[in-house]
């Protein structure tokens, strides 16, 4: 480019940019903050036009009133923007974020969720009708769903933000004190609303609306009893959280049980009833149900509850190791015991035909899984203060020998060793005070990276038997094998750096090896290969192995770009291939039903070792457990992996191919690895989805799928294992909550909207890695560099 | 030898239309080393936007006087180019500025790009119509103009071939000679020296974005003529376009051209051979290109910008 | 120049190598023998071929003509290195540094020294995944020597710091570690001094003299800082376009007249007087700027 050099001439750096009138920014801002509105105005509505009459939507939107709320929206949005500075000390001042998402939760509760299955859609407003419509029912919930939700939750937010802005205490410990009133009423409205029907119920408003004001409690009484002039959030919850490890742990689980146990959920539903603990036990008290059920419904419990509680509470307050082991064995046996009663009162259920049950683990309420999941994470706060204490001793010896010693047991400050990685993070802020870590994180406490896991094993385990089928179903099908893809695909695109486009081929060939083994495929195999599904895994990873290699082996000394082109292009051979071949893979038919029969093309699977058999027919929530014990497995392998030296060897030639060269990395062995374990990854999920579904065709492994697993990856954290989960649950949850919120065609424009907003605000991903000072850099080095280059001139 | 003439005036059609689009990915490649996701709802922007003037100007076509058809066609043209050049615009401001000014990592632009394309092209089947095949007026579709070899030659492919050069040959020009065209290629080669030389690289990308989205609209309201169009029909052309840019070497603008090009003509030429299944035509573009990397690992004419042979 | 085995003495033999890169060429016709166990500097103005030696001779460049002959360590046969992958070049004992500092930055200083040290391992990603013993006593292992090495190269406060964040001699350094932990036979040295201040220069040389002396490692070393060139090094070759202009000892090269006319762009007449008149200082007074990469 000597030419052009010669041929630019250099403006003054001064005043680089004069060319031409300039546009005041202010007003480049007000028409963005009115476009946008404009823009969101259009967003809502149903669908519509056709194509005789082009552009309905269109003309209806810009013509209906509405436009005009939602440009004054924008003014305000303009507003807000351009004083920001005077606006933001307000904001920053305690308890105005609380305040202000605890009003978004109770708003988005009555606006979006469920408040009472029975009634219409379930929402706020079919519950309200109904109320509205229905006499004899308590005047509470009359005055809840009439007018008094709604004024509660405008006043709580108008005068508590006044509250702040003004700085008057009295007022914030009134709103304070509104809040809890207003907690307990919209309790008591739902609860008079459930026993006025008396019919089972799961709908979780009234929770997150109770949720939500107890948020906003929590913001009021900081607001009334800090003397601090801004806030400082995240020093405060590390505070709490590091103030005794386990603590939250213990307080979750002991306010989870108690409702468990005091009749706020039902333990055994059949259609026409909801029985709480006591009510279950005189259920059951005159059957031929085992006394150890009946003790535990009856009193049992209480005494499991309370000892479980003890030890977990001493344990946390005094951080005693022994105790925190005892308290996570208190918490082990009490739940076992706990899904040992559920299970005999389910099954004496199932066997007297009560209800239409058909076999255990039917019928039950949302009751008995709180409990387990509440006594879970007794035992837990037990194991967190068991593993802390030791990880906090270990800092200790690390820093008080300031690491010189050599470190010769391996245990080195950052806890290296695989076991030791969650202990890593939790040591994290002990260890390393340098300025080259981001500053403090809401969970950097000891122990709480651990406790959020925790919850996360909870949640997973005890919460989809509540769910309602079509959830488990989501939760199955879409959730947990998402989540397997997107871990798979952390390897490929996290840690090694490559981005592979193509990445549903994989699943797509785990599914069809699947489908060929078990004979579901107008090719055969041959009899004695003949097999049940489960066992089709280890084919389907030598199947994906073999792809992978194959794919990359010439391919992987691509550069980023190109290397996205080619597997995108194998992805679409693999499902053009699949179309095509109509005598291998059925064509784009797929397989829909085996010759004519009705049936799932693919049978159940099964295991029979010994004496065990397991069969996983209809029911959602076996495929669950299953694909659990996948996840998990995989987790903890990759987990490991992270932390080895292939993991290391991975970050390396991400983060500088040549240097990692020249220190003799393999780089073209190392990338293959990455690929290779991210095909089976998603081979296994393969066999999985064929299993659990039955049915598939080609279009289930269309170029979208694959973009959409990248995009689970980078919305959670690119290269974070907890992000890419996070990631692939938040969005595949998304499109089927907002099944019920949005026409079902408008979903994909929600996505994409929140996903960009995700980006451009946050675009490291939800949970971001640890090692991600320079995510991709030897790809964007450029980029950044470019970035700093760029003057911060016009726009927004 | 008349089925290779048919095959090949069909293959340039398309290609050329590959081309015009491919200009963009290049282009954006070629100022943020970033493929631009969402490039493909832009062309499909363009066929929308000239629709709504089309359909303003001559209803559904009937009653439209010959010397009316290439008025209505340059409208056409321009009011494709034109909203798709807006989109393109907007597109760069809102998916892509804050990202740059964050520093945010690639694949965080590429997923944004990815939730813009979701975003547009939902919303264009909402705003107009979930249809798949809406349809322009058919002027030019069955105009026979001349034979070559027996292969006939209709009116609306020269007209698409000859436009889609006549535009390459301009951006060509811009490129390699105007002020606007050196920022360009000064930015691709070095942003942060080209910052320091004066040149605005924001102001510099944002043109970037609108010349791609010009031509992008422009190649949208052809293809409109020639097929039938819908709020999905930005995917596979864009992919195949994306594709060619990567054939000629992406950032590389007459690298572009030549793989658009390319990629249509081929991709035509192998019905010739005999056996062949018209489903397997994706794949064998996709193998085609598989097999020009392998061999020439930054695609036929290299990547850099404005350095073309 | 007689064409001799190269013994089992010479870690590197290097014979009329040309890289050529379209019309410029970058090393032209050069030979040089590097010893076992000697410091061998290589100096020259900017754009003399300094690096481009360098990368040659790991592999990263293939010279179009010449011969190179590597006998990493001890009692090690001389393998051909000319077309040979980077990483394999390393595997033969061959570890280097970048001018310009190339670590991995997302890393934390020991992991960047691990990941050296653990190209010698051998378990696998299976081994990994399952956590077998012997995964986790090369784990141990790897996290030993690192340390060590660490200490070695004065950094050991600052294991568990991102790498991106440390000073820029201390990346140096741990550049020098990391390429220490592949247990190499020579260790090639690309201007480490460049960028850091005269107490780090002096530890520097400390540390090559040391990395030399006990860990019995050759040491090539490109260099700029003159004083701190003729401090250590045993032998020094000049390179000037390109070609190989002198070769000796510090004493021989200081008082070179081609060499002095190099540096100096003046002939190598009134070099020559210039160096009778001052032969110590002149060279040691030069420092030309770091080059840009």
């Amino acid at each position: 480019m000597t030419a052009l050099e010669t041929r630019t001439r250099p403006a003054p750096p001064a005043a680089p940019h004069r060319r031409g009138p300039r546009i005041p920014s202010w007003l480049t801002r007000l028409l963005a903050c009115l476009g946008g509105s404009l823009v969101l105005a259009l967003m809502i509505g149903d669908q519509e036009g056709s194509q005789t009459d082009y552009g309905l939507t269109f003309r209806k939107q810009i013509l209906a009133p509405r436009v005009f709320a939602f440009l004054a929206l924008g003014v305000l949005l303009f507003l807000c923007v351009s004083y920001w500075p005077r606006i933001k000390p307000y904001l920053t001042r305690p308890g105005f974020w609380p305040l202000i998402s605890g009003g978004l939760a109770v708003l988005a509760s009555i606006t979006l969720m469920h408040w009472f299955d029975q009634a219409g859609n379930g929402k706020f407003g079919a519950v309200s009708d109904a109320v509205s419509r229905t006499s004899g029912i308590s005047p509470i919930a009359t005055a809840f769903y009439g007018w008094l939700a709604w004024t509660m939750l405008v006043v709580s937010v108008v005068v508590g933000g006044a509250a702040i802005v003004i700085g008057l205490r009295w007022l914030a410990f009134g709103v304070a004190a509104l809040a809890v009133v207003a907690a307990v009423i919209t309790y008591l409205a739902h609860q008079a609303v459930v026993d006025f029907t008396g019919q089972p119920d799961h709908s979780l408003g009234y929770l997150v609306s109770i949720l939500g004001y107890i948020v906003i409690l929590s913001g009021m009484l900081a607001a009334g009893l800090s003397h601090e002039a801004s806030a400082r959030s995240k020093h405060f919850v590390t505070r709490v959280l590091g103030f005794r490890p386990g603590l939250p742990l213990v307080i979750v689980g002991f306010v989870v049980t108690l409702l468990s146990f005091v009749g706020a959920a039902a333990w055994f539903s059949p259609s026409n009833k909801n029985t709480s603990l006591s009510e279950t036990h005189d259920l059951f008290a005159s059957t031929s149900i085992n006394p150890f059920a009946l003790n535990y419904l009856g009193w049992l419990s209480w005494v499991v509850f309370v000892g479980t509680l003890a030890l977990a509470a001493a344990a946390t307050w005094y951080r005693h190791r022994l105790l925190g082991w005892l308290a996570a064995l208190a918490g082990a046996a009490s739940t076992i015991i706990t899904l040992v009663v559920l299970y005999d009162i389910s099954k004496l259920g199932a066997r007297t035909k009560f209800d239409g049950a058909t076999g255990p683990w039917q019928n039950l309420g949302v009751g008995g899984w709180m409990a387990c999941g509440g006594l879970f994470l007794l035992g837990s706060a037990g194991f967190v203060v068991a593993t802390s204490a030791r990880a906090t001793r270990r800092v200790a010896a690390g820093t008080a020998n300031g690491s010189l010693s050599g470190s010769p047991n391996g245990s080195g400050p950052n806890g290296v060793s695989a076991t030791g990685s969650v202990a890593a993070a939790d040591a994290a802020p002990a260890t390393q005070p340098s300025p080259g870590r981001r500053a403090v994180g809401y969970l950097t406490a000891p122990g709480a990276a651990r406790s959020a896991v925790l919850i996360a094993i909870a949640a997973a385990l005890f919460y989809p038997p509540t769910a309602t089928p079509f959830w488990q179903q989501v939760v199955v099908s879409e959730i947990g094998i998402s989540m397997l893809l997107a871990a798979g695909l952390n390897v490929v695109v996290g840690w090694a750096g490559l981005l592979d486009l193509g990445f549903i081929a994989f699943y797509a060939i785990g599914s069809y090896t699947t489908a060929y083994f078990v004979g579901s495929l107008p090719v055969k195999p041959p009899s004695w290969l003949h097999m049940t599904p489960l066992l089709t895994i280890p084919f389907a990873i030598i199947a994906c192995l073999m792809a992978g290699v194959i794919l990359g082996a010439p391919t992987l000394r691509l550069r980023g770009d190109y290397l996205a082109i080619v597997t995108l292009g194998f992805g679409e051979i693999i499902h053009l291939a699949a179309v095509n071949s109509q005598s291998i893979t059925n064509g784009a038919e797929g397989l829909t039903n085996d010759t004519g029969r009705h049936t799932k093309s693919v049978p159940n699977p099964s295991i029979h070792i010994g004496p065990l058999h397991i069969h996983w027919g209809l029911n959602q929530l076996q495929y669950w457990y299953l694909l659990l014990v996948f996840l998990v497995v995989v987790l903890l392998a990759f987990r490991r992996l992270e932390h080895s030296r292939l993991g290391r060897a991975w970050a390396a030639v991400r983060e500088d191919e040549v240097a990692a060269q020249a220190t003799g990395i393999n780089t073209t062995k190392v990338k293959l690895a990455a690929f290779a374990i991210g095909a089976s990854t998603s081979g296994v999920a393969g066999v999985f989805f064929a299993s659990q579904i039955g049915t598939f065709t080609p279009d289930n492994f269309v170029l979208n799928n694959s973009i959409l697993i990248v995009a689970y990856v980078v919305f959670g954290g690119m290269g974070s294992l907890p992000g890419a989960l996070a990631g692939a649950a938040m969005l595949t949850w998304l499109p089927e909550f907002l099944k019920s919120q949005v026409p079902s065609s408008d979903r994909l424009m929600w996505i994409g909207a929140v996903v960009m907003l995700m980006m451009i605000f946050r675009p490291a991903g939800l949970i971001p890695a640890r090692r991600r000072a320079a995510e991709l850099s030897g790809l964007d080095g450029s980029s950044s560099s470019e970035t700093r280059a760029v003057p911060a001139g016009e726009g927004l | 030898m008349t089925q290779f003439f048919d095959y090949l005036i069909l293959g340039l059609t398309r290609g050329s239309m590959y081309a015009l689009i491919a200009l963009g990915y290049t282009l954006v490649y070629g100022v943020l080393q970033l493929i631009n996701f969402a490039h493909s709802e832009v062309f499909m922007s363009g066929a929308f936007g000239s629709y709504i003037i089309v359909h303003l100007m001559v209803g559904k076509g009937p009653g439209t006087a010959t010397w009316e058809v290439p008025f209505v066609f340059i409208v056409g043209v321009l009011s494709g180019a034109i909203t798709a050049a807006i989109i393109a615009w907007l597109l760069e401001r809102v998916a892509y500025r804050p990202l740059r000014r964050r520093g945010a990592p690639k694949l965080a632009f590429l997923i944004s790009a990815i939730g813009a394309s979701f975003f547009l092209s939902t919303l264009a089947s909402k705003l107009f119509n979930s249809q798949t095949s809406n349809q322009f007026p058919a002027f030019f579709r069955n105009t026979v103009l001349f034979s070559i070899d027996g292969a006939h030659v209709r009116s609306l492919e020269l007209i698409i071939i000859v436009s889609a050069l006549g535009m390459m040959f301009f951006l060509d020009r811009l490129v390699n000679t105007t002020k606007l065209g050196r920022s360009i290629r000064a930015v691709s080669e070095d942003a942060p020296t080209a910052a320091l030389m004066g040149i605005n690289i924001d102001k510099t990308i944002s043109r970037t974005f609108v010349i791609g989205g010009l031509l992008g609209g422009a190649a949208g309201f052809l293809f409109g003529l020639n097929y039938d169009f819908g709020f999905n029909m930005g995917f596979v052309p864009g992919v195949k376009a994306f594709a060619a840019a990567v054939l000629g070497g992406i950032g590389n603008i007459r690298g572009a051209m030549l793989g658009g090009l390319l990629l249509g003509v081929v991709e035509n030429l192998v019905n010739l051979v005999p056996g062949f299944n018209t489903a397997w035509t994706d794949v064998v573009a996709f193998l085609v290109l598989v097999l020009v990397l392998m061999f020439r690992p930054t695609g036929l004419l290299g990547e850099r910008l404005g350095r073309a042979a | 120049m007689t064409v001799t085995a190269p013994t089992s003495e010479v870690v590197f033999d290097v014979r009329n190598v040309t890289l050529r890169f379209g019309g410029v060429t970058s090393l032209n016709d050069v030979s040089l023998q590097m010893r076992r166990g000697e410091i061998l500097a290589v100096i020259g103005p900017n754009g003399a071929g300094k690096t481009s030696l360098f990368n040659s001779l790991t592999g990263v460049y293939t010279p179009q003509e010449g011969s190179i002959m590597l006998a990493a360590r001890r009692g090690d046969s001389p393998t051909s290195v000319v077309g040979m992958k980077t990483h394999r070049v390393n595997q033969l004992g061959v570890a280097r540094t970048f001018q310009n500092i190339r670590l991995f930055p997302a890393l934390t200083a020991l992991e960047n020294v691990k990941v050296g040290v653990e190209t010698r391992q051998r378990s696998g990603p299976i081994a990994a995944m399952l956590g077998m013993p012997w995964q986790r006593r090369e784990e141990r292992e790897s996290n030993s020597r690192a340390y060590e090495l660490m200490k070695r190269v004065g950094l050991s406060g600052r294991a568990n710091d991102i790498a991106s964040s440390l000073a820029y001699g201390e990346q140096r350094r741990l550049e020098i570690a990391r390429a220490l932990g592949t247990n190499p036979g020579v260790i090639l040295l690309d201007e480490p001094a460049a960028g850091t201040n005269p107490v780090e220069k002096r530890e520097l040389a400390s540390l090559i003299k040391s990395i030399n002396a006990e860990d019995d490692v050759s040491v090539l070393l490109i260099e700029h800082d003159m004083k701190l060139v003729m401090s250590v090094a045993d032998r020094i070759v000049v390179l000037n376009f390109g070609e190989k202009i002198a070769e000796g000892t510090p004493e021989q090269i200081q008082r070179d007249p081609v060499v002095i006319a190099a540096y100096l762009g003046t002939s190598a007449e009134q070099a020559e007087s210039q160096a009778d008149a001052q032969p110590e200082l002149r060279l040691i007074d030069i420092e030309p700027e770091g080059e840009q990469s």
